[in-house]
């Protein structure tokens, strides 16, 4: 095997996969990054027990070239030292040859380096996801749904299923959920031509989405999405990315959205997250990163917090409106500040059931089915 | 700061001469405190120094005692009793000073700082001490003199023991001429693992460990190396502190069982009484918890097994069932099936009960109320008036440890 590539598209496809590689893998090989090359293409693969990443560098794209010779062949090389070599090399051009007893050769300018490869037999075969249940998003669209939502997946472990985001496709409408317990990210969007396609259940751990997220651009390309039981793979041009799903059952979470509300606010985002931000200043030494916050008059709330050991906080922050019972409330300020980013947009609206009770905050404007719901912290 | 009045009071054999002033038939025979021989627990807790006249000692089995000394009384300890009595002491100590230091239920700090004027000279005041408490519980105490608390504990240990007037100072002065000759093994925080260390090191008495670089004792055991290095130049900063029970960091219950349990159903029982042991516990200190761990020893001595893990819970809890399940899972996990002597669960990284994080899956406000109920009827009919019914079969040990204190009768 021997290619001469540009370096850039090289490093770009080498940090995908390498996102795949574990420190500690479950079988040695899998410390390594799979290099094949035929005649139009070089694929790189790596992967882990939950994700496997292909990544493609086409020969030429749109009059570009980024590979000028392909002798074709295949080879695993060790990835810990890999990105670095690439990333230091002199020279904008890099030559890889393999000879019969897999010992790899990078050549750029006067720089040589001589690796030790492995014979791609060694290399699992990655499982072929066959499906027919697929569909389409735009990959801008995509990055900010798991944005919406991956941040509020369980980081405990004492619940396995909660550590993923719930997709769900019914009527043509898509539902991502996420919830660690304490509070829940939900985001639906309409779907067109999804040839009358319906899944539930399908949970894809947190880590995988938000590697995903690292690695797609924002573009406003297509990306292709296909579903099995126990596997999720999302597909461009030129990479293929495979997950496991996680086993068991999601909780049924539509219950838990309370649907009346006893008293709702109307307030600035941005207004609410800079006030937040500052109480929590003296919040984040306790555990609970407790702010409290109550409602004075027709339009103003009380935002305040205290540390017995810190000192006091307190400011007050003027709303749209006010309607509804009065209402004292403590909960989780990084929830708060989290749920607010994840919205986006200029003003929320927040319904509240009392001190006990979840309270649900959306956008105010109602096109952009997102919600968000928080569940207060209990004091005495 | 390092020049204070130090005293650390010992009692002598404690639980075996509260034994003998309580029975003064007892006065002049060799008398052991010692568990149930049928049972794990049946080895020597306090030997008397007349027992130790026949080289009976604390913490051997009671039959290798017995052959030590075929005349030897053996009196069943009262758990109880000793922890009233230690609470006695102190408030006898307190009519000294306020700054009373609990270490353990036989030893107690403290600080006497500028009462010379009150009560006399130290000399004075420590013989005061052994009197009333010699006087009003007939329990010889010990006292060791220093200017803080690690002299005054080598003072006590190494010198008050063996003299006769059970009094010894230990200060800076002369420090050279008695602590540094003893064997680094008498050093406080000196096992007898670091004294082979040390041994290897060519460090034979504290006095060498003294002398030893302290860069190098640092570079091998970090904190620990330096603290070593200190207390062997007896210095130590730690100041008495009466509040040595507040600041918990972790709830844990322990047990030994009876015998090697075998199936995951007789450890399920008893793990299920550990979890609701420690979340009561918890909830008497008014803590809820973010972490369990949970340990288990083999049964085989020889060959030991077993395992210490722990895991983050979703919510901080103080609910039985929320640190069982949790349990649970840690032994289907980690249990490599083995016969098993001793289970312990903790719950750790306490947080106060009063605030906490509400959840939608967890219907925490009725498990407080559940649990507040069988609190509430616990001290109203006692401890066993409503336990798990899984706790009525055989392994069960929660009618037994009710009746016990640290694993002996109370």
């Amino acid at each position: 095997m021997k290619i001469l590539i540009e370096r850039e598209p090289l490093m770009a496809s080498i940090q995908n996969v390498m996102k795949a590689i574990s420190s500690k893998p479950t079988i040695p090989i899998l410390s390594g990054i799979k290099l094949e090359a035929n005649q139009q293409e070089v694929t790189l693969t790596g992967s882990n027990s939950d994700i496997t990443i292909e990544s493609i560098i086409p020969s030429e794209e749109d009059g570009v070239v980024n590979i000028h010779e392909i002798v074709p062949g295949s080879v695993v090389i060790q990835a810990k030292f890999l990105p670095e070599i690439i990333r230091k090399l002199p020279e904008n051009q890099v030559e890889l040859s393999v000879d019969d007893d897999m010992n790899v050769l990078i050549k750029s300018g006067h720089a040589e380096f001589k690796l030790n490869g492995q014979d791609t037999e060694e290399y699992p075969q990655l499982p072929v996801l066959q499906t027919d249940n697929s569909f389409h998003l735009q990959i801008d669209l995509l990055k900010m749904l798991i944005r919406q939502t991956n941040f509020a997946v369980s980081v405990s472990e004492t619940r396995p299923i909660l550590t993923g985001v719930h997709l769900k496709l019914e009527n043509e409408q898509l539902e991502l959920v996420a919830t660690d317990s304490h509070r829940l990210a939900s985001r639906k969007i309409n779907m067109t031509d999804t040839d009358g396609l319906t899944f539930n259940n399908v949970v894809i751990p947190g880590k995988s989405l938000s590697e995903l997220n690292k690695i797609l651009d924002d573009t406003q390309e297509p990306i292709q999405i296909s579903v099995t039981d126990n596997q999720i793979l999302f597909r461009t041009k030129h990479l293929y990315f495979l997950s496991r799903l996680l086993d068991g059952n999601y909780p049924e979470t539509s219950r838990l959205i309370p649907n009346q509300s006893k008293t709702v606010v109307n307030v600035n985002s941005k207004d609410l997250i800079e006030s937040i931000d500052r109480a929590s200043l003296l919040a984040k030494d306790n555990r609970n990163n407790i702010v409290k916050l109550v409602t004075q008059g027709q339009n103003i709330l009380q935002i305040t917090s205290h540390s017995p050991e810190i000192g006091y906080v307190e400011e007050t922050l003027e709303t749209n409106a006010i309607e509804g019972e009065e209402l004292k409330i403590s909960f989780n300020a990084k929830y708060m500040i989290d749920a607010l980013k994840a919205i986006g947009t200029d003003q929320v609206s927040i319904n509240f059931t009392g001190a006990m009770r979840p309270f649900i905050m959306q956008p105010d404007e109602d096109d952009e089915p997102i919600l968000q719901l928080i569940t207060p912290v209990r004091t005495y | 700061m390092d020049n204070k009045l130090i005293f650390l009071v010992d009692m002598q054999s404690f639980y075996a001469s509260v034994e003998k002033s309580a029975n003064p038939k007892l006065q002049d025979h060799p008398v052991v405190v010692a568990g149930d021989p049928e049972r794990r627990s049946g080895i020597i807790l306090a030997a008397c120094p007349i027992a130790k006249q026949y080289d009976v000692e604390t913490a051997e089995a009671l039959w290798q005692a017995q052959q030590k000394c075929p005349d030897l009384i053996i009196v069943r300890p009262r758990m109880k009793l000793y922890i009233e009595l230690s609470y006695q002491i102190t408030q006898i100590l307190e009519r000294f000073t306020d700054q009373v230091e609990v270490f353990s239920v036989d030893e107690q700090f403290l600080d006497l700082t500028g009462t010379e004027r009150l009560f006399g000279d130290r000399y004075t005041v420590a013989h005061n001490i052994q009197d009333e408490i010699q006087e009003e519980l007939g329990v010889y105490a010990r006292v060791g003199i220093g200017p803080n608390k690690v002299l005054a504990k080598i003072a006590c240990d190494a010198f008050a023991k063996k003299n006769e007037q059970g009094i010894f100072e230990l200060t800076h002065h002369h420090m050279k001429d008695t602590m540094w000759k003893l064997p680094v093994g008498k050093m406080f925080g000196v096992g007898s693992r670091m004294e082979k260390h040390f041994s290897r090191m060519g460090i034979q008495t504290i006095g060498d460990l003294a002398n030893y670089p302290v860069q190098y004792l640092k570079k091998r055991w970090g904190i620990n190396g330096e603290v070593l290095s200190n207390i062997a130049n007896g210095i130590d900063y730690s100041p008495v502190s009466t509040q040595t029970h507040n600041g918990q960091k972790a709830v844990g219950h322990h047990m030994t069982l009876p015998r090697d349990y075998e199936t995951l159903e007789d450890i399920k029982i008893v793990l299920l009484e550990l979890s609701e042991e420690v979340a009561k516990r918890a909830r008497a200190k008014n803590y809820r918890g973010h972490t369990l761990s949970l340990g288990l020893r083999g049964a085989n001595v020889n060959d030991p097994t077993g395992f210490h893990r722990q895991i983050k819970l979703t919510s901080p809890t103080n609910y039985g069932m929320d640190l069982f399940h949790a349990a649970l899972q840690l032994l289907n996990k980690h249990w490599d099936g083995l016969p098993v002597r001793s289970v312990g669960v903790t719950l750790s990284q306490l947080q106060s009960a009063d605030v906490y994080q509400l959840s939608l899956f967890n219907p925490s406000v009725e498990k407080d109320q559940l649990s507040k109920a069988m609190d509430d009827i616990r001290k109203k009919f006692g401890q066993t008036a409503i336990v798990r019914a899984s706790s009525l079969q055989e392994a069960g040990q929660v009618f037994d440890r009710a009746q016990k204190i640290g694993g002996h009768y109370k």
